[in-house]
Formats: C-alpha cells, structure tokens, sequence
C-alpha cells in the first residue's frame, strides 16, 4: 500500500514538473538591469524626472510585450548623489546579475571607471562628461558631452557675434562636472575658434553675483556660457537683470548674454528665475515639450499613461532618462533579433554596432543615437533654444559643433 | 569709485541676510547651549509654507510671510517639545545629535513632498526696475531683505534686554538651576527659544527663497553656509551675528570684485571668508562677540 501511495505521489511530482515546463518557458526571460541615481540629495530636481523616465518606460516596454513574452527588470535605488553609496549599489547590481547598467554624475562615473572596465559591463550615465570616455570602453555618453555642449555655445556666439573678437566668461560648477568643458573650449580657441575667454568663474553658494557681474562687463565680456545646475545660473540672471547688466537681445554691446548646457536649463531654470530667465540661450540633444514633435507626443503620452504630473512630464529630464531606457531596450531587441543571448557582452557588443544604417532615432532627441568601436558619445546633434515669453523655444536647427571634431 | 560702493551696498545686503540666516543658531545656543544642525531644514521649511499659502492657497504674499513666520514659530516649538524637551539635563553632544537626527528626519519629510525635488520661484511681487542712487543700484528683493533683517534683529535685541521673558531666557543660558530657583521655567525658556528660531528661519528662507528660487539644496545649505558667521560673531551673540554677517558678506563681495580674475586667482570670495575667520578665532576664539565664561574652582 504504501509502495503504491509512493508511485503515485512520484508520477504526480513528475506530471506536475512537466506541466510547469511550457509555463516556464511562455513566462519569457528577465533581463536584469540597473540604476542608481540622485533621487534625493543633491541635483535631485534632475535625478527624480530622469528615474522616473526611466522607470515609466521600461513598464511601458513590459506592459506593451515590446520583448514579447520576455521583460526588463530595471532595479532604480537613490545613491543620494554620494560615490560611495553609488558603488554599493552597482555591486548589489552584479550580485542580482545585471546586464547593463545605468549611471548618474561625473564623480561616480569616474571613480566606477575602473569597476566597469573590470566587470566588462556596458554603462550609459547621466554625466556627458567627455572625460568619462578617456580610458574607459565600456561606458557610453547618451548625447554630446558638455564639452560639445559649450563648443557649440560658443560657435554661436562666434557666428552671430557682431565687431571684434567676441569676449567671454564661464560660469562653472565647482566640481569634475563644472570643470569638464573648460580645458576642450580652450583648445578649441587655440585651434582657431575666434573668441577669448576672459575668466572661467567657479561659482560657490553666492546670493548676490554683483561683483563678478560688474567685473566681467568692466572687463569687456559680453556672453556668459555656463557649465553648472539651474539654481545658480537664476540666481546669477536675476541679478544681472535687477542690475540692468542682462543682454535684451543676443550680444547687445555693454551687456551679457547668457548661454548654457545641458543641466543649467529647462523649464525649472524658467521656474527659477521667472521673468529673468528671458533671453537665456541654452543647447542639449533633447526635444522639448513645447514644441510638438513625434518624439514630445510620445514622451507626454508615456507620463499621462503612468500619472506622472505635467512637471515631470515636461521635464527635459525626464526625456533624458526616457531615452537611456530607449537605447537600453533596443540593443536588447536587436540582440534578441540576431538570435543571440543577452548578455553584458553581447549587448556591448550591439551598442557598438549602433551606426549607420543601425542607427537609432529614439524620438526624445533630435539627431539619431550612434556608437562604434571609436565614438562612444551617442547623439552628436545639439539643439540650441532660447527663453521667449517665459518658454523655451527652438533658436536654429539642429547642429554639430565643428570644432569638437578639430580637438581631438 | 561707484563699483566700491556698489560692492559696500552688496556685501551689507548679502551680510544682513547672513545674520538673519544666522539668527536662529544663535537664539537656541543662547537660551540651551545647543547648536541646531537642523536649522538649514528649517529655513527650507519656512521658505516652502510661505510658497504653498501664496500660490497654492492663493494669499497675498505679504499675508502668506508674515504667517509663514507664525506656523514656522509653533512648528519649531513642537519640535522643541517632541524630540528635545526630554532631554533637558542630557550631555550637550546628545542633544546635538537629536539635531542630527531631526535634519534626517526633516529631510526625509521634505522629499515626500513636491518641494524636495523640484523647483519653484515666488511669483513677482516687488517692482523689477532696481533703486539706483548715483550708479549703484539695489534690488527691491534686497531692499526687502535688509529691511526685515534689520527690523527683526532690532526687535530680537530690544526683547532680550528690556522684556521680562527675555532677560529669564538669557538667566537660563547664564544659569540654568539658579534660573529654576528663582522660578523661572527651564522647559519654556527653550520651547520659546526655538520657536523664535523657527520664526527667524521662515524670515531668512522667504528673503533667500525670492533670490534664489525656492530649491530645496540650495536653501538647506544656507544653515551651513552661515555657520562660520556665528562662529565668527559669537555663538551666543545677537549683535555678533549681524557683525560678523556683514564682515563676510564684505569680504565676499571686496574679494570676488577685487581678487577673482587676477593673478590667476578665482573663487576667493568662498575662501577668504573662512581664512579670516581663522584668523580671528586664533586671536579670540569665543569670537568676536561671544561671552568668554570663567570657572572659578
């Protein structure tokens, strides 16, 4: 009897195992990835629309089987803008057994430089820093680095400016952030881009800038090309305003016109520095939502569909974080689609051959996303747009900046 | 000649809103002998209540300060009363790590909210067009700024010296068992005390707040950044803080106008404060102001 019961038990075991396999199997696999990123702390204003682009479009990739049966899991956990906490976190990443990984600023970029290099693991941050590039193959900058960035200010301010050689000041970060463009936009004054840079000015917690206002002017500069967050760059056109210093249109003599990259503009610099924001002239890779384009349809359809508020919504930021998710889907989808495994090695591999007719036009930007063996920056277009009547709208088309090319 | 005084005007301007900053540090070590690491949360506090009641409540913005100061006032009290009245008689260092623990727990707060990771800006309220007397020019923001600073500080001043609370909470800061033997409450002196510190703080944060746009980084680091301003000044002094505020706010100005930008130099408004302060301290380390206790054993 009991020999029996024992059979009977072992065929049922055996049944039920069998029967579990095609569930198995129609479940699909998961693809284990990774963010860590300032949600709060420091220059979270950025780092909260950015983790919840990406978050909301990785659902968006589950919800819609855009991998078929086979979903992403990205893990998002706040690092509190701290280095430390920031490799915590990547190392509890290769414990679940991430297959890409998503950073956030210079400083923990490029102290995780070496950990990337030795885990072979294919990263994308939110740092455009083009030294993040230098000895490092593995990690992949979504768009222009800041140094482009402030080349491509400063072109324009070379095209448009009228008289002689334009004079100049940066407005810099007091961090690998703020200073990553300074020494790429010397060179490209050394290689024969027509301006001088006066002063690159590191600024701290100022609440009044009247002494530098007043001593770039006594000193000839009349355009400003900032390299830090919003905060200080409202602060500093508030006062340049209420001191009657603030350029009414581009390069008006006697005056500063200001300009900026990626992270010191956006619809919270208009926040900040309300009616002062005005005039502001500010260049990214992103689209903004202000001006209807397929890729702000999709970006505000993403936030409406996951109930994000129309700041995050209309956040460039959120569009930036939207887009590292875009890429990250896509090498896995082309992966997939060549039949291979998704592995760090293979989707390294995918991202590389992001290029010519593999090109890849996520919408969110406003040039395609190419990477290759040798170009590890991924859009190389930028956008230059400029506050009018308290929005911020498109100044020129689309542009690569000639000089970034001429450096290297 | 007209930049130095438009560089005077700024430093006084900025030094004012330093003191102002600074004033509730030293309303609390006063009374309790306790440094508040939790005050820039406070400040950032009172910045946002004012924001909330004039745009999202809809008051006009010379109701929503004044009251902001108010619930900022009792807040503060609360927190005194919550986490800080139990531990009366408790070494210093426990107490100040309670402020450490409050900034946590402040901090975690604010981020549940909208004003932990966005940003937001008062909407305009002053006439843009600067004052300007003989080239230099100040902004009504700052005109503002000075205004309430120097109006609260004379109200602070006149309160410790001349009002019968006043002078029982400067008995217990000289005194606490003697103040008890006469009658006077420890536990109210210190709740009356961080309430006047709250009510300060939402003072500094609506100023800093319509200079800076209200992000929360930016207005938390405020009650770090005057730090050395009431080191400087005495931790204990009122008349210390707006002196000291207004040396740093000199230097900083002299020194960016006249140091940055030559000789290779940069950035010496940030620095230079703090080398003085050293400077200072090694000569008079109670600060400049700061009451220097002798024990006799």
């Amino acid at each position: 009897m009991k020999k029996n019961n024992l059979i009977k038990l072992t065929l049922l075991l055996v049944a039920a195992f069998m029967l579990s396999l095609p569930v198995q199997a129609l479940a699909g696999k998961v693809y284990k990835l990774g963010l860590s990123l300032a949600i709060t702390g420091p220059t979270s204003d950025a780092g909260h629309p950015y983790s919840q682009g990406v978050d909301d479009y990785f659902k968006f990739v589950n919800d819609t089987k855009m991998l078929g049966d086979d979903t992403i899991d990205c893990t998002i956990r706040d690092d509190q803008y701290k280095t430390d906490k920031t490799k915590q976190n990547f190392e509890d990443f290769l414990d679940q057994g991430i297959v890409f990984y998503l950073n956030y600023s210079t400083g923990s970029t490029l102290a995780l430089k070496k950990d990337f290099e030795e885990e072979k693991m294919p990263v994308i941050p939110a740092s455009f820093h083009a030294g993040n590039l230098i000895d490092s193959h593995y990690i992949f900058l979504p768009i222009a680095s800041y140094s482009a960035q402030a080349i491509g200010l400063a072109e324009y301010v070379v095209k448009n400016h009228k008289g002689k050689t334009p004079k100049v000041a940066m407005f810099i970060h007091p961090s690998a952030f703020g200073r990553g463009p300074v020494e790429d936009l010397q060179k490209a004054v050394a290689a024969g881009l027509d301006m001088e840079i006066v002063e690159v000015v590191e600024h701290g917690k100022n609440l009044d800038n009247t002494a530098m206002l007043k001593r770039l002017v006594n000193k000839g500069v009349q355009y400003v090309i900032s390299q830090t967050v919003q905060s200080p760059v409202a602060t500093m056109l508030k006062d340049a305003t209420s001191l009657g210093l603030k350029a009414n249109s581009f390069g008006e003599e006697g005056k500063l016109t200001f300009l900026g990259c990626h992270y010191t503009g956006g619809n919270d610099l208009v926040a900040l520095a309300g009616p002062a924001a005005e005039n502001f002239y500010w260049t990214t890779s992103y689209i903004i939502t202000n001006e209807p384009s397929p890729g702000a349809t999709e970006q505000l359809a993403l936030a409406k569909r996951y109930n994000r508020g129309e700041k995050a919504a209309n956040s460039h930021n959120y569009a930036n974080g939207m887009m590292v998710a875009q890429v990250a889907t896509e090498v896995i989808k082309r992966t997939k689609a060549k039949g291979k495994e998704i592995t760090k090695e293979n989707l390294y591999d995918e991202l590389q051959n992001m290029n010519g007719d593999n090109a890849f036009f996520p919408g969110t930007t406003v040039g395609p996303v190419t990477y290759s063996k040798t170009d590890h920056a991924g859009v190389d277009s930028l956008q230059l747009y400029v506050v009018k009547n308290g929005a911020f709208q498109s100044a020129d088309k689309p542009f690569i900046p000639e000089y970034t090319s001429k450096i290297k | 000649m007209s930049y130095f005084f438009q560089l005077v005007v700024s430093g006084i301007v900025v030094g004012s809103i330093y003191a102002l900053s600074g004033l509730g540090f030293v309303l609390i070590y006063k009374s309790s002998r306790v440094l508040n690491i939790a005050h820039g949360q406070i400040i950032a506090i009172g910045a946002f209540i004012t924001y909330a009641l004039t745009v999202w409540v809809g008051l006009p913005i010379y109701v929503s300060f004044p009251m902001s100061m108010i619930i900022t006032f009792f807040l503060a009290m609360s927190v005194e009363r919550v986490f800080l009245r139990r531990l009366i008689g408790e070494p210093i260092i426990s107490v100040i790590m309670v402020t450490i623990g409050l900034m946590s727990i402040l901090d975690g707060l604010i981020y549940l909210t909208p004003f932990g990771t966005e940003n937001f800006s008062f909407p305009p309220f002053l006439p843009t067009t600067p004052i300007a007397i003989g080239g230099v020019s100040i902004s009504w923001t700052q005109m503002l700024g000075v205004t309430v600073t120097f109006s609260l500080i004379a109200g602070f001043s006149w309160f410790f010296k001349k009002s019968t609370i006043g002078i029982s909470m400067r008995a217990v800061s000289d005194d606490q068992l003697a103040s008890m033997s006469i009658g006077i409450s420890v536990p109210r002196v210190f709740g009356l005390a961080w309430a006047m510190a709250g009510l300060s703080a939402a003072a500094a944060g609506g100023i800093i707040g319509n200079i800076t746009g209200l992000n929360f980084d930016t207005l938390q680091a405020f009650g770090i950044v005057v730090f050395p301003v009431v080191i400087l000044g005495g931790l204990d002094s009122i008349l210390g803080a707006v002196v000291a505020g207004i040396i740093m706010g000199l230097i900083q100005q002299f020194a960016s106008g006249y140091l940055d930008g030559n000789w290779g130099l940069n950035g010496t408004g940030e620095v230079l404060p703090y080398i003085i302060l050293l400077v200072i301290l090694l000569f008079k380390p109670h600060g400049l102001f700061g009451i220097h206790e002798i024990e006799r054993v």
